[in-house]
């Protein structure tokens, strides 16, 4: 990398991270409210799920709770792009001589770093106080750099799609919380209906329950087909982001 | 340096049926300021948008001082600065933030950076604003923002759209002798308005735009010297019948249009007309919007 693209980048990433920081609501929000919910829930899966072995419980929950809050956090991603296109700065950064990986990195950077501190912190905060126990750490560590690729790439596309940011809230609330949901993040899909356990695969929610549970487990074997689906997953969202980010939006209004 | 700063040749751009650009041509040459005129949606901010790299034209080339804009747009682009249209700023980062980064986008760091910045800020007066967030500034306060963020790195060629729309006087004439300075230096500028007289004040040379293309280009004088300048003469009381053949009369004011209204302005007084009052005018930008069929939005 030389030192023009060394400087640009890092513009770029200063800039995002100082846009994030000067409202720190959401990122804070985000990473609050899943260690509130996991002590406050622990307990309740632990004892509702104490048949199925002694960690059954607890792996529900911090999985569960991981995923929930990823995908709500797919929103700081989404607003970010949103944002850039509401304040019109997004083609002013087109016409500079940085390449379009060189945007999209310095948009990424921040956001994948508030997703990993997200992820980092309820694996942590669970593993010390309901002794979560982690079989392969690196085998996790892969999961983790996955899922937090598949959402950074899905946020980039639901912000480069949506016209304002109320329909940016429908996709997070409704879609997100159907897709957490239907994965089986609140409920364990052994205790869904037959149809919703037949739906639940169209979830991102469910690769990503199954890959964290396999990964918890140390099962590697278990988690190469959710790779592999989140994978396909963030090259089919990267690629509409990319194409229609780097496009740019012209003189179409938002909403 | 290349004689020719920016050269665009045969520019057409369609949106749908819509024709934004049809034949577009322009030659702005390094120190020239080109006021870039025509109505509302003639296609100048979509020939602003082909320059800088944000639209890909159907037909035709641009170069930017000998770069081929089309196939080499990342090497253009450290060639120019862009002040869109509308005000495009970070609205929650402050302006030295904002300018930091777009300085740093050109390749700019430390000590050249912090100097860049210092430089845009003193030509655009913005030395009390820098660490307010953009957002809280002033409109005439964002619009010198966004121009001091174009003029960073010493541009080659400048594409102010609009630069004044809405701007307070201060602002106009921040950004004014801002222009006449770039310009001095050798960058060529192109410049879009609707305020004619700006363009007086700058020296430009013109490009009047209508339906996609230059219709008219060339110095104001050239452009002007063919047009009917007018007199108006007020008489201390009622006007001769003979002299309503030669124009209009409004309110007791005889209006003439002619070639040379210094010589018409001759010739009443040798007709022993006495004037209380006399206005002789020389034909001016929106008469030669008038005379194109270009009408430019009050």
């Amino acid at each position: 990398m030389n030192s023009d693209v060394r400087t640009r980048v890092s513009a770029l990433i200063r800039m995002n991270t100082t846009l994030l920081l000067r409202e720190p609501g959401p990122v804070v929000s985000r990473l609050v409210m899943p260690l509130v919910l996991i002590v406050v829930l622990e307990p309740l899966y632990r004892a509702a799920l104490s048949g199925q072995g002694e960690q059954a419980g607890t792996t529900q929950i911090v999985a569960g709770v991981l995923v929930m809050f990823s995908l709500l956090a797919l929103s700081i991603v989404g607003s970010a792009i949103l944002t850039e296109r509401a304040w019109r700065t997004w083609d002013r950064l087109r016409v500079t001589p940085a390449a379009s990986w060189e945007l999209l990195t310095g948009k990424a950077v921040p956001a994948l770093g508030v997703l990993l501190v997200q992820q980092v912190l309820v694996l942590g905060v669970s593993s010390v106080l309901f002794d979560l126990r982690i079989a392969d750490l690196g085998l996790l560590a892969v999961v983790v750099a996955v899922w937090v690729f598949t959402l950074l790439c899905m946020g980039m596309a639901l912000g480069a799609l949506a016209r304002s940011h109320s329909e940016l809230a429908v996709f997070y609330d409704i879609g997100g919380l159907a897709l957490t949901v239907l994965g089986g993040a609140l409920v364990p899909l052994s205790m869904m209906p037959e149809w919703a356990r037949a739906l639940a695969p169209i979830s991102p929610g469910y690769w990503a329950m199954s890959g964290y549970r396999a990964a918890l487990a140390g099962d590697v074997g278990g988690v190469f087909a959710e790779l592999a689906v989140l994978l396909l997953i963030a090259a089919v969202a990267g690629t509409v982001a990319c194409w229609r980010i780097t496009r740019g939006w012209g003189r179409s209004r938002l909403l | 340096m290349h004689r020719e700063g920016l050269t665009a040749c045969g520019l057409v751009k369609r949106y749908g049926e819509v024709v934004a650009l049809d034949g577009f041509e322009l030659v702005a040459r390094p120190g020239e300021i080109v006021g870039l005129v025509g109505a509302n949606g003639s296609g100048k901010t979509t020939f602003v948008e082909v320059v800088s790299g944000l639209v890909r034209p159907d037909r035709g080339s641009v170069s930017i001082f000998g770069v081929d804009m089309l196939r080499n747009p990342r090497a253009g682009r450290r060639l120019f600065g862009l002040a869109p249209q509308e005000v495009a700023l970070y609205f929650s980062a402050t302006v030295r933030e904002n300018l930091t980064l777009f300085g740093g986008l050109l390749g700019l760091r430390n000590g050249q950076l912090r100097r860049a910045i210092d430089e845009a800020a003193e030509q655009m007066r913005l030395a009390e604003v820098m660490d307010r967030p953009a957002g809280v500034l002033s409109g005439g306060q964002r619009r010198r923002a966004q121009v001091a963020s174009a003029l960073l790195g010493s541009p080659s060629l400048l594409l102010l759209d609009e630069p004044t729309a809405g701007a307070d006087p201060p602002t106009r004439d921040a950004l004014l002798t801002s222009v006449l300075a770039m310009a001095a230096a050798g960058t060529a500028i192109v410049y879009t308005t609707h305020y004619l007289p700006e363009l007086t004040e700058l020296d430009a040379t013109l490009a009047v735009v209508k339906s996609g293309r230059v219709i008219a280009r060339g110095d104001q004088d050239t452009l002007l010297a063919g047009l009917p300048g007018e007199v108006r003469v007020q008489l201390d009381g009622p006007m001769p019948d003979r002299l309503h053949d030669l124009g209009t009369v409004v309110g007791g004011e005889l209006r003439v249009s002619c070639a040379d209204p210094a010589r018409m302005l001759a010739a009443l007084l040798a007709d022993g007309i006495v004037p209380v009052s006399v206005d002789v005018r020389r034909a001016s930008l929106d008469d030669l919007y008038n005379s194109l069929g270009t009408v430019v939005p009050a």
